[in-house]
């Protein structure tokens, strides 16, 4: 059985399952609980900008764009209703802690040419 | 305007008006609807056009609007239905005629896809679903989401219990549940046709149980009737329609809306298997609350047959239905089915809130009166002013907003319970009628005028929902 925890949007907006790390993604549509993970090696996605097309985060680290359709194509099953969501993480024993984070993600894209 | 004269290129809210001031649906001087399927009261005072023009929020289920669209919307749906009055036609063809003809079926047609849109695209935004589903996904939600609703009390059953005239309170929740009691599963029905493999069959299953296996007196409405019966209540179709609250008449309209549309069946799956799920631990806790208000002389089988059947429902519902759905259909359907059940929970929460909120009020009216002293209308604001007759229709109504009446000439009563004393308000008297609680005024002498005062800004809102029921929970983690 999948584990079950409930957060409050309006409160928290990133989850640590052990040492792996989500954070809530508003990129049009319902927001997202994804994985705050470059694929390149690991940056922190959540500190990323959208780029001007809102299309991509620009991963902080080295700079690689990475697909917003990717990142929503591996975020964590959720239910929304209102600010509570209820989340259904993989079967596991690590434990969960859920906080408020800055997210840069989710502001809008930076203005300027696209790197 | 009449049904006939309303063409093409009427606005919703237009075409709605001319249904709704049809003459089945003005209502008469009784308080009770009269034993026909076919009258009920549609449009609460001062209801226009433009109210249908901004669709309803989630957060207002017990608003002016919400609640006049959803009277007309389950007006629609029950005209998709048989509806026979139990001493015969005899006397009533003329409106049977009416009720299922040409007129009103071209406006009925012509407006209820406008009119969902209208009442439930909320949900929307209420709800979303993301992530890959998986049954295992879908079975950990669903659990979680049956075990909350088991953990404690129904907020209305809780103010039945919590109330000074327990009786009357007991009564007022159940006319909420006569809105489905007295026609039961007929939204189920809708879904039975077709070809869809076991799970069909077990979705047949719950609904020839529903129907008492085709045996009169074990049929769920009929064990209903006798629950209002040994309350000396009416049992016939919507005697109470009156006192249908808004956020009742949503849920029970919502069932509706996902069976009339084939779309939306996951939807409805998940839908109905919250449903079953958490009624056999409701009407467990409705027997120990109406025992203990009226000992044995109500009946409710009703509750029994639930308690026990609904058990039985609520496994069906998830394995051979729920979780066999997605299954066999894999993970597109999951998210849907995660949507239905997330959906049942919330309009659950709309019956349940509304149904407290109107208990709490109506049980404390002498508060009410002080609380209209104390307060502050808005100055300058011409009152609305109201002008009753014994004879006049008589229909109840939500106001958005905090409102003060005042009773200007003459006396009235005014009405918030289907069978409790009604309040009388005579010249001068003032009662505060918070946003969203059902009332109606009904004159006792020859003429009686009432103002209402908006409140400004808003005294108090004791019956306001809170935006979400957790939202002040702390995170906390499932094994
Ligand atoms: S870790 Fe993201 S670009 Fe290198």
């Amino acid at each position: 059985m999948a584990r079950v925890i409930v957060i409050d949007l309006s409160r928290h907006n990133t989850v640590y399952v052990g040492h792996d790390r989500y954070f809530v993604l508003h990129a049009g549509g319902p927001p997202l609980l994804v994985r705050d993970h470059c694929p390149h090696r690991g940056g922190p996605l959540s500190l990323a900008r959208p780029t001007p097309d809102g299309r991509r985060l620009s991963c902080p680290w080295h700079g690689t764009k990475v697909g917003v359709s990717a990142v929503r194509r591996g975020c964590l099953p959720m239910v929304r209703s209102g600010d509570e969501a209820v989340v259904l993480l993989p079967d596991g024993t690590e434990p969960v802690s859920v906080l408020r984070k800055e997210v840069l993600a989710n502001l809008p894209a930076e203005t300027g040419p696209a790197c | 305007m009449t049904p006939a004269e309303v063409r093409i290129g009427a606005s919703l809210g237009e075409r709605l008006l001319a249904f709704a001031r049809g003459p089945l649906f003005r209502g008469d001087a009784q308080v009770l609807h009269a034993p026909n399927p076919y009258r009920r009261a549609l449009a609460p005072d001062a209801l226009a056009a433009s109210d249908f023009t901004r669709p309803l929020t989630a957060g207002a289920p017990s608003a002016h609007r919400a609640l006049a669209a959803h009277r007309l919307l389950g007006t629609f749906y029950e005209a998709e239905t048989v509806l026979l009055p139990e001493q015969g036609l005899a006397p009533l063809h003329g409106d049977f005629d009416l009720f299922y003809g040409a007129d009103l079926r071209a406006l009925r047609e012509n407006s209820v896809s406008e009119l969902e849109r209208f009442a439930f695209d909320c949900l929307a935004d209420a709800v979303d679903v993301s992530g890959a589903g998986t049954t295992d996904v879908l079975e950990s939600y669903f659990r979680h989401v049956v075990a909350e609703a088991a953990t404690g009390p129904s907020p209305a059953l809780a103010a039945v219990e919590a109330a000074r005239d327990r009786r009357t309170a007991a009564d007022l929740y159940v006319v909420q549940l006569a809105l489905d009691g007295l026609t039961e599963a007929s939204a189920m029905s809708r879904n039975l046709g077709g070809a869809y493999g076991p799970e069909q069959s077990a979705l047949f299953k719950i609904f020839i149980d529903e129907f008492g296996y085709g045996v009169h007196d074990a049929k769920h409405t009929t064990i209903f009737a006798k629950l209002l019966r040994s309350r000396a209540m009416a049992t016939h179709v919507h005697a109470y329609w009156n006192f249908y609250l808004a956020g009742p008449l949503a849920t029970n309209n919502y069932y509706y809306y996902l069976s009339r549309d084939h779309a939306k069946f996951f939807r409805y799956a998940g839908a109905v298997t919250y449903a079953e799920a958490v009624f056999a631990p409701g009407f467990v806790e409705m027997v120990k609350v109406f025992r203990g208000i009226f000992g044995d002389t109500v009946d409710l089988h009703y509750c029994d047959e639930h308690a026990h059947i609904d058990e039985h429902h609520g496994r069906i519902t998830r394995d051979q239905v729920l979780l066999a759905l997605a299954d066999r259909h894999g993970p597109r359907v999951v998210p849907e089915l995660l949507r239905g059940v997330a959906e049942a929970r919330l309009v659950g929460g709309w019956f349940e809130e509304d149904t407290a909120a109107q208990i709490r009020w109506s049980d404390d009216l002498a508060r009410y009166r002080d609380l209209a002293s104390n307060a502050r209308t808005g100055r300058g604001a011409e009152p609305d002013r109201i002008v009753l007759s014994p004879d006049a229709p008589f229909t109840t109504r939500t106001r958005d907003t905090d409102v003060v009446l005042e009773m200007a000439a003459g006396e009235a009563d005014l009405v918030a319970t289907p069978t409790g004393p009604p309040e009388r308000l005579a010249r001068g008297d003032v009662l505060l009628v918070p946003a969203g609680r059902l009332h109606g005024l009904r004159a006792v002498t020859p003429e009686a005028t009432c103002l209402v005062h908006p409140v400004s800004p808003s005294l108090e809102a004791p019956d306001s929902r809170p935006a979400t029921a957790t939202a002040d929970r702390p995170a906390e983690q499932d094994g």
